[in-house]
């Protein structure tokens, strides 16, 4: 009487093809799967963190064609096409950037999964308005809930950040930092 | 088994704390930066999910819930679900190879429920699937038969708050007979004289709210299976030896064959302690049925619904003193919610009994406390661990008091504060050595928030815009007391190529108190930092360190830290001085450097002592373990020494309030807390703010809501609120340093204590401002205009 | 006591499929998108941005297997234009692109920063657009809100046409609209007000930031020498789980002078007449209805002193 379906079956594969953090890269997904899972588990970039899955937490927000948003509330084909920048794309290899830098310098760091999230956010920010008020990086980061309360430092890091970028300094060695 | 004498490693710290009295430090207390600091700003560091992309086989575990809050089952059947395509099993209690259950102090929660359900959260069957698609699409295929009950929501339908009887109702532990789980006591002095004696008396009901730890990283765990029947488990948890237990438990399998790794952690505030078991249990489980890597990941809702929170508190006081401000008594009942399970419950109320009277001379004292059953979501360890719940209660009464007496309140709080020489509630001796700072705190806070000009001058404003300010203050038993054996261990290793591995079981979930321990260690042996390498907990490679709760990390570990450390130095003391020829006690090492301080020309380098070691055969490596002193507690009369030593503070807010609406807006926080030797000061710091908002939160916004049938109302982020950087205040941190002798260069905890009095200062704050006393928490817009309209002030 | 079986899903399981899976139709135009809904019917679900409905989906709130992506056809329905008199708003146009038309840099439009800015969190607005939250026929809806105090209208289009709906007519029930299943929502316009007019919106919860709010009250004014020409007022709800007018208060306060007196008679005696607010987990109806007489009074000085000259 039970007539049982498995119904992946009838939702073939799409190809997509994205460009993510200056790479083009083709990846096969299922029509309703969310962007950050493919970004997680197909493309391994796990900087993408889930925190609520809902818009609600920030966590996950990548930066799609100059766009923050939030990779858990987007389906993947949406993706295609498309320009993606994640925190593993922000600075090369043995670099820092200077958000980065800024909240290791003002001591930002907790737990760090609202991290990834709060970096894409103040990186949006500061490509737009280069010198933001204490009010402005409020607003931007209103999203952004960092439970672990970083708050404060988060608009001191950001200030120092715009500060460096305006002095042209984008990237820092990495190795220069940990002193 | 017994030792009369003072053992070894309580002599070495104290011998550590008096060597570097004085002494200039090289990375204690100063701007050192985090190891994992590069890692965790790139996005490399690997939280437990992220463990996924390299399991590309692994089933999933999927948790079906039950729909009613209580309810008997009646039956259960599977055989639909097991069949849909893409499932590899369906596991229910009969499955469970070992022991059926959870429970984290006592075992009263089954990991899958059999008989009864006693809370929306209560799983009743497993789905383990190909993906989590196929096993919610599985789940209406499972049919449960249930009798509901009685659903029981409010702690006082349990026990009647004046007498604290237990009333008749739908059991809902009807296997133990009761729903007390415990009953605490603290009975001190003559109170029937003291109350003779009083001049003014106030007395008060106080509720505070279920909080949510709300941590940003949602449980989760990973198993592979292992050789043996057992099993590996990547597991987000603060207490890796506790999950191993759990574990171990419910496979029926020796310890030996568990082992738990704990990843980059996104917070836990208590909250990972006892979850962390269940949901690592459910991902062994299916890993060892299916022989396959198991995840078991909870969405936020989930997580919400299903993981322990704060134990709201009613509780009834009162005090008296005398006309001129002397605290004669202090009485209360208190009754706290533990929710369907244990969980902590049996120790959080224990810890908010002891500080139940706050940090003041307390000539008679009654405290009664019980914690009840109900069918809320259970409660267990959450910073602050019972005491923000009573601070805010017995702070409130302190206001009452001083508004009674026509004091300032900080006034009457110098008059009864604790001081050095001075007895607690529980009779136990406030010395020198334990450190008390309290006074100090106190008046710092008042300083540098210009407290009385402030006090007088916001009580005159008109209009619908009003200032406050508050003051709040409390003590914080260090570690877990008598809850349970105190002991903590590390591992130091120095490698051939002088770079040093340090191991511990205490884990680091944003906290920073490894960072802490690293310092300690640095400074002993007189190497940099850097030259450290902080590896995970494994329960394979890392000695049990008891768990990271309490506020312990620092103290505890670090007292193990100390006593590892020591030992290491004094043999590379003496190596050094074999290849330098002065005293070993002439031994400076400021690696890379090794010198004879005597006359520093004769020098090596770090590389070739660590070297020559080897040559030598002097070991390396070092464990370090320490169990802090004895507590002692008579169950009878709460006397006694419940704690090894206190961490004070003292919090003045600033707050404005719209009379309109209510809604208020925290201005300023000034955060004064004695920890004894400041470690890691950047840690400090922001644990001071994090600590501070996170208590922003639980005074003005935050509350789990259950609705009568025990469903939670608000299970996300999008209704139930945490502050969000638009609240965040100025917040300006004050430090007093009364050392602890028996603490790792004086140090004391401090991980909970920074969320303690925040609220309650608030609340005071909000009080002043709006010229009511105020009995709940959080302090929502409604809340606050009620009160107002009630009164008719607006 | 009696065996209650949750689970009867069994009886229509053989016709209706479990699955939580879904397709997605990606039109090239917005005309295959209208043959695609033609075709298709109630079985094919438009997607905008998504913040409404893949949360409800979530939830499991509502169930599909077909979605009809909207986003292709963001390049001709995104859009702020002023056009013969009409201010007209794409359907597909985000919260964000709002923000940046600037449009509230003319005070006639200063209740769209409100809107805007105090909407969700800024990566929420990049993808959530102005017909999603009007689609989305839900009270705590901001921007729908906003455009029903601007007396907005709705443009409906399917391959049949056509049809303009004004937004106050719109909302039916709760997630419930007068749009047919082979209908998108393709504009939102108004008629440009005239220069002694403006808006505001205001929304207070027990947070500052990223708040869903008690209680969003938006008013729009046209003031000639400080006497009401004409008013709106709409609240997230009067009674109906919709934003709808305050329609009453309005009436009273048309052709008065805006005073103290008078607002406070229009948000105290009047306003609380024709409201009936709901008592829910997050607060009581009575303090949703004083809240919004307090909210009321606020907007409507906002606003007044935004045509005034104020900010
Ligand atoms: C974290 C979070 C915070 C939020 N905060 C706010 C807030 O502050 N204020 C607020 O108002 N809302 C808020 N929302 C709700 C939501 O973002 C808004 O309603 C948003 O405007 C919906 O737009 P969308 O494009 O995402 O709609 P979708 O989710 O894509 O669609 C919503 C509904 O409208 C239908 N629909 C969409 N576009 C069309 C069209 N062109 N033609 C026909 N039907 C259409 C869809 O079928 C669906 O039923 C929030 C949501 C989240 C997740
Ligand atoms: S996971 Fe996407 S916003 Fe929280
Ligand atoms: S650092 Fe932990 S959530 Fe922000």
């Amino acid at each position: 009487m039970l007539e049982v379906r498995r119904s992946d079956v009838e939702y073939p594969d799409v190809e997509i093809v994205m460009k993510i953090n200056g790479e083009l890269k083709k990846v096969k997904v299922k029509p309703y799967e969310r962007l950050i899972d493919v970004l997680r588990n197909k493309l391994g970039l796990t900087s993408v963190k889930e925190g609520c899955g809902r818009g609600e937490c920030g966590a996950c927000v990548v930066i799609m064609d100059n766009r923050p948003v939030p990779s858990c509330l987007v389906l993947a084909v949406r993706a295609n096409g498309k320009s993606i920048l994640t925190l593993e794309g922000l600075a090369p290899e043995g670099k820092i950037h200077a958000i980065q830098k800024a909240l290791i310098d003002v001591h930002a760091l907790q737990c760090g999964f609202c991290f990834p999230g709060v970096i894409m956010m103040s990186k949006h920010l500061l490509d737009n308005n280069p010198d933001p008020s204490e009010e402005e990086i409020r607003e931007a980061l209103d999203g952004n809930l960092c439970r672990c309360g970083s708050y404060l430092r988060f608009v001191k890091a950001v200030k120092l950040a715009s500060k460096y970028l305006r002095e042209g300094k984008t990237y820092f060695d990495e190795s220069e930092v940990l002193r | 088994m017994y030792m009369s004498s003072v053992p070894e490693y309580i002599k070495i710290v104290e011998e550590v704390f008096d060597k570097f009295k004085g002494r200039e430090f090289l990375y204690i207390g100063k701007d050192v930066r985090r190891w994992d600091a590069v890692e965790k700003i790139k996005g490399k560091s690997l939280y437990t999910a992220d463990f996924l992309k390299f399991y590309k086989n692994a089933v999933f575990v999927h948790s079906v819930r039950t729909k009613y809050a209580h309810a008997l089952i009646k039956s259960i059947d599977v055989s639909e679900a097991s069949k849909y395509p893409g499932v590899l099993k369906v596991i229910t209690a009969k499955d469970i190879p070992g022991i059926n259950d959870v429970g984290y102090v006592i075992p009263d929660q089954p990991l899958i429920a059999d008989r009864k359900v006693r809370y929306i959260g209560d799983i009743v069957a497993l789905i383990v699937a190909e993906d989590q698609m196929i096993a919610r699409e599985a789940e209406s295929l499972i049919h449960v038969e249930y009798e509901p009950l009685e659903v029981i929501t409010d702690p006082l339908q349990v026990v009647d708050l004046m007498t604290l009887k237990e009333k008749p109702h739908t059991l809902i532990h009807d296997e133990r007979g009761s729903d007390v789980l415990v009953h605490y006591k603290v009975r001190r002095g003559d109170m029937e004289k003291a109350l003779r004696e009083a001049d003014v008396k106030v007395e008060g009901v106080y509720k505070t709210p279920f909080q949510e730890h709300a941590y940003l990283e949602p449980e989760a765990a990973i198993a592979i299976p292992e050789a043996e029947g057992g099993v590996t488990v990547i597991s987000s948890t603060q207490c890796p030896f506790d999950v191993r237990k759990a574990v171990a438990k419910v496979l029926g399998v020796p310890l030996n064959r568990v082992r738990i790794v704990v990843p980059a952690v996104g917070g836990g505030f208590g909250g990972k302690e006892d979850v962390a078991n269940e949901v690592a249990a459910k991902a062994a489980l299916a890993a060892v049925l299916t022989g396959r890597p198991a995840v078991s990941i909870h969405t936020r809702e989930e997580s919400i619904i299903g993981h322990s929170k704060r134990h709201p508190m009613i509780a009834w006081y009162r005090h008296a003193a005398k006309k001129d401000g002397t605290l004669l008594a202090v009485e209360a009942n208190i009754v706290m919610d533990t929710g369907s399970y244990a969980s902590l419950g049996p120790f959080v109320p224990w810890r908010a009994t002891v500080h139940a009277t706050g940090p003041y001379k307390v000539g008679a004292a009654r405290i009664d406390t019980k914690a009840v059953y109900t069918n809320n979501v259970y409660a267990g360890a959450f910073r602050g661990f019972g005491n923000p719940q009573v601070i805010f209660a017995v702070e409130r009464q302190m206001d009452l008091l001083a508004e009674e007496l026509g004091m300032d309140p900080v006034e009457l709080r110098l008059k009864n504060i604790l001081r050095v020489g001075d007895e607690t509630v529980h009779g136990q001796k406030l010395t020198e050595e334990h450190g008390v700072g309290l006074e100090e705190a106190l008046l710092k806070a008042v300083e540098a928030s210009n407290w009385s000009s402030k006090r007088m001058e916001y009580r005159k404003a008109v209009g619908p815009l009003r200032k406050g300010i508050g003051v709040a203050i409390f003590y914080h038993g260090n570690s877990i007391g008598v809850e349970g054996a105190d002991y903590s261990s590390v591992t130091l290793i120095i490698n051939r190529d002088g770079s040093i591995s340090f191991r511990t079981g205490l884990t680091e979930f944003g906290q920073g108190s490894t960072w802490g321990l690293v310092l300690i260690a640095a400074e002993i042996l007189g190497v940099p930092p850097s030259y450290f390498k902080v590896e995970n907990p494994d329960t394979s490679a890392t000695p049990d360190a008891g768990p990271t709760v309490a506020s312990r990390a620092t103290v505890m570990g670090g007292a193990a830290t100390v006593i590892a450390a020591h030992k290491l130095r004094k043999r590379l003391n003496e190596v050094a001085s074999h290849i330098l020829g002065c005293d070993p006690e002439d031994i400076v090492i400021k690696a890379p450097e090794v010198y004879c301080g005597s006359d520093p020309n004769r020098r090596t380098v770090w590389q070739d002592v660590v070297e020559q070691s080897f040559w030598l055969g002097i070991p390396l490596q070092e464990f370090g373990y320490y169990r802090a002193p004895r507590a002692v507690w008579d169950e009878e009369t709460g006397q006694g020494a419940p704690y090894i030593t206190y961490t004070f503070g003292a919090i003045v807010a600033e707050v404005t309030v719209d009379m309109e609406t209510g809604l208020t807006k925290v201005d300023r926080i000034y955060t004064a807390y004695d920890i004894g030797r400041v470690i890691n000061k950047v840690g400090a710091e922001l644990n001071a703010e994090g600590g501070a908002i996170q208590a922003l939160g639980y005074g003005l916004m935050e509350e789990l809501i259950h609705d009568k049938d025990g469903r939670v109302m608000n299970p996300n982020l999008s209704t139930y609120y945490v502050p969000t950087i638009k609240d965040a205040p100025e917040i300006i941190p004050i430090w007093v340093e009364a050392h602890y002798r028996k603490g790792p260069l004086g140090a004391k905890g401090f991980g909970e204590p920074s969320f303690n009095a925040v609220a309650t200062a608030i609340a005071n704050a909000v009080s002043h401002a709006i010229g009511l006393p105020v009995y709940e928490l959080p302090l929502t817009p409604e809340r606050i205009y009620m009160m107002l309209k009630k009164a008719g002030k607006i | 006591m009696a065996l209650i079986n949750i689970l009867k899903i069994s009886t229509v399981y053989s016709r209706v499929s479990l699955t939580f899976r879904f397709n997605v139709y990606i039109p090239k135009d917005l005309n295959d998108a209208l043959r695609a809904l033609k075709v298709e019917g109630e079985g094919l679900l438009p997607i905008a941005g998504g913040t409404d409905l893949l949360v409800l989906y979530r939830q499991g709130l509502v169930k599909f297997n077909k979605l009809l992506d909207l986003w292709p056809l963001r390049n001709s329905l995104s859009y702020v234009r002023f056009e013969g008199g009409y201010v007209k708003i794409g359907a597909l146009t985000t919260v964000s692109e709002l923000l940046d038309s600037r449009i509230y840099m003319d005070k006639r439009f200063l209740g769209f920063k409100d809107a805007c800015s105090g909407f969700a969190s800024p990566f929420i607005r990049s993808i959530a657009t102005v017909g999603g939250n009007v689609g989305a026929a839900h009270p705590l809806s901001d921007i729908a809100i906003l455009l029903l105090a601007y007396d907005a209208n709705v443009k409906l289009a399917s391959l049949d046409g056509e049809r303009l709906v004004p937004l106050r007519e719109f909302f039916i029930d709760k997630r419930k609209t007068l749009r047919k299943p082979d209908e998108l929502i393709v504009e939102l316009s108004f008629k440009e007000p005239p220069t002694n007019s403006s808006t505001s919106l205001i929304k207070l919860d027990r947070r500052v930031g990223h708040s869903m709010g008690y209680v969003i009250v938006s008013t729009y004014l046209e003031l000639i020498d400080d006497i009401v020409k004409d008013v709106r007022i709409v609240f997230d709800s009067m009674g109906k789980p919709y934003p709808e007018r305050a329609y009453k208060t309005e009436e009273y306060l048309r052709g008065k002078t805006l005073s103290e007196d008078v607002v406070k008679e229009a948000s105290e005696s009047i306003l609380p007449n024709e409201m009936r607010r709901i008592t829910d987990y997050r607060s009581s109806a009575e303090y949703r209805v004083e809240l919004s007489k307090v909210l009321l009074k606020r907007a409507l000085f906002k606003t007044k002193e935004r045509i005034l000259g104020g900010a």
